[in-house]
């Protein structure tokens, strides 16, 4: 028994990592796409101005 | 439609920006004196409760949980209930939130000079304190997504994004980095022992700054720098990105507070390789507050408020800079336990914290108490005080960060230490410690110019409620 090698081989953990790092990849191309796509334009503006638009009452 | 003010909760507002004024000036008095105790020994007072070991914790505490927390709350109640149209969804947690924080603060201010601590940095106070956190959070929290849960507006503001992850990660950075075992009422084992309490302490650390002292604040600043400018926000869509990005990135990064330990190495590089990765939505996320002035660059000559937002939006910019160059291995070699670091810490508390959180209180408070800000002029001296307060000790900390650096590494041509005794640093330290000493003053002379005006404003006298002594709002 080789506790360096077992520590190290702990670290490594297999594929997980790279699964993660891909799905959070993904992930955050996703919410780039999500926020530059042409359709969601008007949204976006809309959203911006929310702060400015404080005369309704609850 | 018609502006109803009353039937949002404004109360919770008044009373988090009262205790931020309070818990702030509180917290950077101890702050200069222990300056005043680095330069001047004498100031330890030779009590046990007043040594700079004990009061540095309740600097700490104070300035992060009492003065940033509470003008964290008093932004996010006010703002929250703006955005998603409704008002907190219990009044009574809202009040049960605000005095629990605020007994949770008294206890800190109790224990730490009795030298109750669990010595682990900005995680000190002893168990039972941090399970009465750990319920008035969770109280918050409650509150929070109750808030979101009964909103009028479907789509929930960037700045919301901002809060929801401080409400959710700060939770569990509590939770997890105070695990320990009770043995007496007072005193606890963690859990963690050795290096990989080192790792949860400074996975703590690290994202207690990344989820307490900059994602929230990033949210008021989405949310009132454009009201304070009267323009939307530069680029919505970048704001969503700066918000996914600092967030996936920030958790990675503590790491680096662990160079050249026994952690391993590749956990080193990695806590390397997120911080410089963070510089881009941290930069992103600068320009686009920036950027939001465009057009309003005039006003900045007049408005104390925007002044305040501009300086405290540009140490962001700064300190993310210098944040992700100290955590590089060879510039850390430099500057870990020198003064470089209390320089950078600073940068980012008073620099970007403080001059943010002063900005919004200078525009929240004329509105909660529907009156007119009582003087524009002492909140542009307040502006003065703080900026230059903050460059001389910020200056002065890296000019003795570095000269500390430079003499720990001086090898003699026979490969010994060039300074061998400690003392030789020390000395050579003295003179910016009394510069320090007096941009701590200069910041703290600010504050309390800040409570002065705020107080006016709240409460003014007779005559200055007579149309023509009014001054106008910032």
């Amino acid at each position: 028994m080789n506790p360096v090698k077992d520590a190290a081989a702990t670290a490594a953990l297999g594929w997980a990592p790279g699964l993660m790092t891909a799905a959070f990849l993904l992930f955050f191309v996703g919410w780039t796409l999500w926020a530059w796509w042409p359709s969601n334009r008007a949204n976006m503006e809309a959203a911006a101005r929310l702060p400015l638009d404080d005369g309704d009452a609850p | 439609m018609s502006h109803d003010p009353p039937t949002y909760d404004d109360l919770s507002v008044r009373r988090f920006i009262t205790a931020t004024v309070l818990w702030g000036i509180v917290g950077m008095l101890v702050g200069v004196v222990l300056a005043l105790q680095l330069a001047w020994w004498p100031a330890n007072l030779g009590l046990p409760w007043t040594s700079f070991g004990r009061l540095r914790p309740l600097h700490t505490n104070a300035v992060i949980f009492a003065f940033t927390g509470n003008a964290l709350f008093a932004g996010i109640y006010y703002s929250m209930q703006r955005l998603l149209k409704v008002r907190m969804w219990s009044d009574r947690l809202s009040s049960f939130h605000f005095w629990g924080w605020q007994a949770i603060i008294v206890s800190a201010a109790v224990t730490l000079p009795l030298g109750m601590t669990q010595s682990k940095e900005y995680a000190e106070l002893i168990w039972p304190v941090d399970l009465a956190i750990a319920v008035v959070w969770v109280a918050f929290a409650i509150n929070f997504f109750g808030t979101i849960a009964i909103r009028k507006v479907r789509h929930l503001y960037v700045a919301i994004w901002f809060y929801m992850s401080m409400v959710i990660t700060i939770a569990v950075l509590h939770i997890v980095n105070n695990l320990a075992m009770p043995a007496t009422l007072t005193r606890s084992y963690p859990v963690f022992s050795g290096m990989t309490d080192a790792l949860v302490q400074w996975w703590y650390g690290h994202n207690a700054v990344g989820f307490l002292l900059t994602t929230p604040i990033l949210g008021l600043m989405y949310y009132f720098l454009p009201r304070a400018a009267e323009r939307p926000v530069y680029s919505y869509r970048l704001s969503i990105i700066h918000f996914w990005g600092l967030v996936f990135l920030y958790i990675w990064a503590g790491p680096h507070h662990l160079l050249y330990s026994a952690l391993p190495d590749w956990a080193q590089t990695l806590g390397m390789v997120f911080s410089i990765m963070l510089l881009a939505p941290s930069w992103g996320g600068m320009l686009n507050g920036l950027l939001t002035l465009r057009g309003a660059w005039d006003r900045l000559r007049t408005d104390p408020v925007l002044k305040f937002f501009v300086v405290g939006i540009t140490f962001y910019g700064m300190s993310t800079f210098e944040g992700p160059m100290m955590s590089i291995r060879t510039v850390n070699a430099l500057s870990h336990y020198t003064d470089w670091t209390i320089a950078h810490v600073h940068q980012g508390a008073l620099g970007w914290v403080g001059m943010t959180m002063f900005g919004m209180l200078y525009w929240l408070a004329p509105r909660v108490w529907n009156r007119p800000l009582h003087s524009v002029s002492a909140a542009t001296t307040h502006f003065w005080l703080a900026t230059v307060g903050i460059v001389l000790y910020i200056v002065s900390m890296w000019v003795a960060g570095v000269t500390q650096g430079l003499m720990w590494r001086a090898i003699t041509p026979d490969g010994l230490l060039q300074y061998p005794n400690f003392l030789d640093t020390l000395t050579a330290l003295k003179p910016f410690y009394w510069i320090r000493v007096v941009g701590g003053t200069m910041y703290l002379a600010g504050m309390v110019l800040l409570a002065w005006n705020l107080w006016r404003t709240a409460h003014p006298s007779a005559r200055s409620l007579t149309p023509t002594a009014t001054v106008e709002a910032a």
